[in-house]
């Protein structure tokens, strides 16, 4: 119990810590301002990475491990909410003033602070063990895990597949589909979910097969109503992917940087070259495109030429896929002792790993050449997209 | 193509005196997954230290553990840690009675440190004192089985280097495994020394 929590609790933080990464991203780009506070986020980052690992007893505070223990690792958990809430903070306040433009990303990134802090809070409820032996194994615990990961994970995940989908195929997604569904999850993620914080109350638990309390049954049906608008939001994320697949060419992406963004992966063109960046781009601080953009735009005349140089790039290998195909056989026969089945797996896994250990030639070159023509004609559609002056 | 990979490929071209040398990436790289590994068996060391006096009624580690072949054990890892240590100097110098000597050595002191080792276990599970007696048990198997996992692994990499010097020879990208297994090796014997005073020393002193 001690042990599977023990990397349980951390892991619901390496699921949230990086669609908080996202938010910030997709903040500062659709706000058109860096992020506020930067180094406070870095540092809010780390301090929930080591409170992480300091709070897996609250999962079961009911198993009697006395009121020391419990206490201590009550006032853990809600520590978290300090630099949680110091991240929400910083959100606020890159959009505080910005000239914010209400792409999908965005309105992903807006409920999801909505969405987390009532979460966040339910949490902290859920954090004071007395109330913890109360609400424990009930519906409002479901409700919140819920409420975290939904609006925590999810949101985040939808709003970085939006924000990247362009960087990685070419052209944008359908933005009105977008917002419906986005606005399909929203209202159904609270219809199908604040019902529960109430049947938790009442004092409905998880994983019932059937239940016969008449006062429930409303609350219920307006969670079924919830759960069906959601299904709602997937069929139209379903319909936007065809759509959009169906329309890429008005969708292209031409210039590589559709949202103006401020980070480096925005001045590749979409999807980016094999080599990334034909020279390395020189860093000088956070947003690093957005100052190399700006400086363009005073200098007015196109940067020179830069000095392209051969690039070497390892080579591609499905040895990955192979050694994971046998190893997923050689776990399957441990766990139901097939050891003949061990012993073939196991020997298939390493004679690809040492198929890819005997390879004489890891790595081949771009040459010069190759690396100015890809560039310069990413260069030209930049040119091209730029308004007239 | 990540950051590093990309600022390794351009070592030497550019003189800014920034980019380090594929060696040093590479190390760089196999300490950040030693690390990790060393994370698991924290975890590992923690559970048994939790469960230690769970004897369920059974054999506590006083009854169990034979300090003489565990002190034989030792002995044989620490030495195999500095035969390792001297095939790396001899892939270095190109030397190939260094290299292959000292390898066959540490294999050899790798196996009989796995061969005591499992006579050890096959004599606890005779006597019904296997993994599923006591949680004492379940975490003394988890935790000594892991590292004895690792030996093992280890092993067949350094078996497989050995093939590999010889037929490739002692290649830039050879050296760079060379490098990395023998920091898996020296990291087995930091934890062995760990695991020998935790649950041997203090067992037999209980």
């Amino acid at each position: 119990m001690n042990l599977i929590w023990a990397w349980g609790h951390p892991e619901v933080y390496i699921l949230v810590l990086p669609a908080f990464g996202i938010f910030s991203e997709v903040v500062s780009t659709f706000s058109g301002k860096p992020l506020f506070g930067y180094r406070s986020m870095v540092l809010a980052t780390m301090a929930i990475c080591i409170l992480a690992f300091m709070v897996w007893l609250h999962h079961f505070f009911t198993m009697g491990a006395g009121a020391d223990v419990n206490a201590i690792f009550g006032i853990a958990t809600m520590i978290i909410a300090v630099p949680t809430g110091v991240k929400v903070f910083n959100w606020l306040f890159t959009m505080y003033g910005g000239r914010i433009v209400y792409a999908s990303p965005i309105l992903w990134s807006i409920g999801f602070m909505v969405t987390f802090v009532l979460g966040g809070m339910t949490g902290v409820l859920l954090a004071v063990p007395p109330a913890d032996f109360v609400l424990h194994n009930s519906l409002f615990l479901v409700a919140h895990f819920h409420n975290v990961i939904i609006g925590g994970v999810l949101f985040g995940a939808f709003a970085g597949y939006t924000y990247w989908f362009p960087k990685a195929f070419g052209f944008r997604l359908h933005e009105g589909l977008g917002k419906a569904a986005f606005w399909c999850w929203f209202v159904g993620f609270y219809l199908a979910f604040m019902p529960l914080y109430v049947l938790g109350f009442m004092g409905m638990t998880r994983r019932m097969q059937h239940y016969d309390v008449p006062e429930w049954h409303p609350w219920l049906l307006l969670a079924a109503a919830g759960a069906a608008v959601i299904l709602t939001g997937i069929g139209l994320q379903v319909a936007q992917l065809v759509v959009s697949i169906r329309r890429r060419e008005q969708l292209r992406d031409v210039t590589g940087d559709p949202w103006n963004g401020r980070s480096l992966e925005w001045s590749t063109a979409s999807p980016p070259p094999v080599f990334n960046f034909a020279v390395l781009p020189n860093v000088e601080g956070e947003d690093a495109y957005w100052g190399i953009k700006q400086r363009a735009r005073e200098q007015a005349v196109p940067a020179a030429d830069p000095d392209y140089e051969a690039i070497e790039l390892p080579r591609n290998s499905p040895t990955g896929f192979i050694c994971a195909f046998f190893a997923t056989f050689m776990g399957f026969a441990l766990i139901w002792h097939i050891w003949w089945m061990v012993a073939l797996a196991f020997l298939g896994a390493f004679a690809t790993f040492v198929v890819f250990a005997w390879r004489d030639r890891t790595e081949y070159l771009v040459p010069a050449d190759e690396v100015a023509r890809i560039d310069r004609a990413h260069r030209r559609a930049q040119l091209a997209a730029q308004p007239a002056r | 193509m990540s950051a590093a990979s990309h600022s390794a490929s351009h070592a030497g071209s550019h003189a800014l005196g920034g980019s380090p040398s594929k060696r040093v990436v590479v190390g760089y790289g196999f300490w950040i997954f030693l690390l990790s590994d060393i994370v698991m068996f924290s975890a590992f060391f923690a559970s048994y230290a939790v469960l230690v006096d769970q004897t369920a009624g059974g054999p506590s580690g006083k009854d169990l553990f034979d300090l003489n072949s565990v002190a034989i054990e030792t002995a044989c890892l620490l030495l195999s840690s500095f035969t390792c240590g001297v095939a790396s100097i001899g892939a270095r110098a190109h030397n190939n009675l260094m290299y292959y000597g000292a390898m066959a050595l540490t294999a050899l002191l790798g196996a009989a440190f796995l061969t005591l080792e499992i006579r050890e276990f096959a004599g606890m599970v005779a006597q019904g004192a296997g993994p599923t007696r006591s949680a004492f048990l379940s975490a003394f198997f988890t935790l000594v089985g892991c590292h004895g996992l690792h030996v093992t692994a280890g092993m067949l990499w350094l078996l497989t280097m050995m093939a590999q010097v010889f037929a490739k020879g002692y290649r830039a990208d050879i050296l760079r495994r060379v490098l990395c297994f023998s920091l898996f090796w020296h990291t087995l014997d930091i934890i062995w020394v760990a695991l020998f005073t935790v649950v041997y020393l203090f067992g037999a002193a209980r």
